[in-house]
């Protein structure tokens, strides 16, 4: 049976493996891994730790390249670019949240979010109206010129998303964004990453290890042992 | 993005000031010193080529004692020059040259109940012919006023100030030891020479000084004018055998007596000058080049502390070179803010010790510009390796460090 004709999906794996060392030693962090994932989708990948799927992630993010197979980034093939390649196609195309924030310290919250811009080569002035914008987008106006140490967790998360908005990328890549975080933070920051993907059309990939937090993705990947272990979409195929 | 590089390295220096000054340490007194030497060594080159414009470059010395030879046995006492070796000398050389001769020593002059001590110095009849002798007031000695040993004398401005004030010496009678002088003339200001301050100088014929001061018929130097400078050699030759000739010095023995001239003089000095020069520059050098080490030292810590800030950089976007530019321009901050602090140190020291040294204190804009880019440079050499190795940091590994 033909499925209805879809436009290209946003990313790509296929058979996309990733070894450390050599030989007898090699380790394969992922082992064959293909999947697709379209615009505008919702991912939770989950999987206990050594599954993999800190590997895909930054393959995903084009922070890494594949050892062999191919990554595919808005029909492109981002797993043969090189550094600098990598560097502009992430600074365009590509927002990053992590766990623990990783915000410049001793660094005002609006400086944090206008960083990705500086390295576009925006003026000051156009810059700090964008990193403005972004920090209401979060709800942080009049927390501008706070720095990260005076913001509680869930403030400085939200800081992280305005950071990885303020480029208006097409993807963003959240790495265990609500791990730091209590359940009510962790329920406000998944609304606004909903909220995101829905009104925004913003296509995200979300590691996480919590199940309720997951389930506010439309879709799920688990990994185990380098490998894809389910996939929801797959599964609904069926 | 440069401004911003700068403006996040003064914001890095501003947050870790002891350490970075201690950094520093080395490019400060490196720039300290060359700054200081550049200024005080051209100021004493300049000093030096004053003097020998004003004296004159074509002046031949002779006076007493043994050359500076090590291996010479050691010998009696020189004999003194006298005035058979004057008188001598005018009649063998002043058909080429203007010849003259001074005596000199240390003595109390007074007006009334103001006094101090001053240079006094006898000067045959020619002396003032040598060279062109400012006044403020009055007038010079005549050549037939020195022959004739006139009780009169040309004060400094110095002596003049210490006895009379801001009032006219000229016609006053000032006491010298034991004889009484009239002051005929005021020297313009002088200024200090390495020899000494000239302005606290009486000048007076050599007969009164030799008969009323010294009583002895001794002269301290004979000078002659050479009539060019190519002249200088012959000249110097002419007058060495006329001496060993006064003198009676047999063939074969050495003299005891020197010929020297001007621009030899000046010559030496400037050599020795340019030697210490060359010493403490060396040492500078490597004072900078220690200097450079302790911020390669730094940056490296830097990069290592700032691992996770960035992979945090290169995860939105920042490229190697971008990485790169952003430590190379911290590193040569840092060392440009060292090479300030060392050039304001080194002019303070420069104007002490030309201050101390009786030599004008100009610094050199185009030394201290070139020493402020030297300092960047440094910065950016001894960054480089540390810049690079930061550049080169694997972005994921650079993001789980710790």
């Amino acid at each position: 049976m033909n499925a209805p004709v879809r436009s290209t999906p946003l990313l790509v794996f296929s058979r996309v493996w990733r070894s450390y060392g050599e030989g007898d030693t090699q380790i394969h962090a992922l082992s064959d891994v293909s999947f697709e994932i379209e615009q505008g989708a919702f991912v939770a990948v989950t999987g206990p730790s050594g599954s993999g799927k800190s590997t895909a992630m930054n393959i995903l993010g084009s922070l890494d390249i594949p050892s062999r197979g191919a990554y595919c980034f808005m029909g492109n093939d981002a797993g043969r670019m090189d550094r600098v390649a990598r560097a502009e196609l992430r600074n365009r195309h590509i927002g990053f949240v992590f766990q623990g924030y990783n915000l410049l310290p001793r660094t005002k919250a609006l400086e944090n979010v206008e960083l990705p811009l500086v390295y576009r080569g925006l003026s000051a002035h156009r810059r700090r109206a964008l990193a403005g914008k972004a920090l209401a987008q979060v709800g942080l106006e009049g927390r501008e010129h706070h720095r990260p140490g005076a913001l509680s967790g869930g403030q400085q998360q939200r800081v992280a998303i305005a950071r990885a908005l303020v480029s208006e990328p097409t993807l963003l890549v959240a790495d265990e964004p609500t791990g730091n975080l209590d359940t009510e933070r962790s329920h406000e920051i998944m609304a606004l990453l909903t909220e995101l993907n829905r009104q925004q059309g913003l296509t995200i990939v979300m590691v996480t290890h919590e199940a309720d937090m997951a389930a506010f993705a439309g879709r799920q990947i688990g990994f185990r042992d380098g490998k894809i272990a389910f996939d929801t979409d797959h599964e609904a195929a069926r | 993005m440069l401004l911003e590089s700068v403006h996040l390295a003064l914001l890095s220096i501003a947050r870790n000031k002891m350490r970075s000054l201690l950094t520093l340490l080395g490019v400060i007194i490196g720039v300290a010193a060359v700054i200081a030497l550049l200024t005080i060594g051209g100021g004493a080159r300049e000093k030096i080529r004053a003097e020998m414009a004003g004296f004159g470059s074509r002046l031949i010395f002779v006076f007493a004692g043994m050359p500076p030879d090590p291996s010479a046995p050691a010998m009696a006492r020189a004999r003194a020059l006298t005035n058979t070796h004057l008188i001598n000398m005018e009649k063998a050389i002043s058909r080429y040259a203007t010849v003259a001769a001074n005596a000199e020593t240390r003595l109390r002059v007074s007006y009334g109940a103001r006094g101090l001590s001053a240079q006094l110095r006898g000067v045959s009849k020619s002396y003032f012919a040598l060279r062109d002798w400012p006044l403020t007031r009055g007038r010079l000695p005549t050549a037939p006023e020195l022959a004739s040993n006139a009780s009169i004398c040309v004060v400094g401005s110095r002596v003049s100030e210490a006895l009379f004030g801001m009032e006219n010496p000229v016609g006053a009678r000032i006491r010298i030891g034991q004889t009484h002088c009239r002051v005929i003339g005021q020297l313009s200001d002088r200024g200090a020479s390495f020899s000494g301050d000239q302005d606290i100088l009486v000048m007076m014929p050599l007969g009164l000084f030799q008969t009323r001061i010294s009583g002895k018929n001794e002269i301290e130097q004979i000078l002659i004018n050479a009539p060019s400078e190519a002249s200088i050699p012959l000249l110097k030759t002419k007058v060495r055998e006329e001496m060993r000739r006064l003198r009676r010095i047999a063939p074969g023995r050495s003299d005891d007596f020197q010929v020297e001239d001007m621009a030899e003089y000046m010559r030496q000095a400037s050599s020795i000058i340019g030697n210490v020069t060359a010493i403490l520059g060396a040492i500078a050098a490597i004072s900078l080049l220690v200097g450079g080490i302790g911020i390669m030292n730094i940056m490296l810590v830097s990069v290592t502390e700032r691992t996770r800030e960035i992979g945090i950089r290169m995860a939105i976007g920042a490229r190697q070179r971008d990485i790169l530019l952003q430590f190379l321009t911290e590193a040569s901050v840092l060392s440009l803010l060292g090479g300030l602090i060392g050039i304001g140190f080194g002019l303070a020291i420069a104007w002490a010790g030309t201050t101390l040294m009786n030599v004008d204190f100009v610094p050199s804009l185009a030394a201290i510009a070139a020493i402020a880019a030297v300092s960047a440079i440094i910065g950016i050499v001894f960054g480089f390796f540390p810049a690079l190795r930061g550049a080169r940091l694997d972005p994921i590994e650079a993001l789980r460090h710790e």
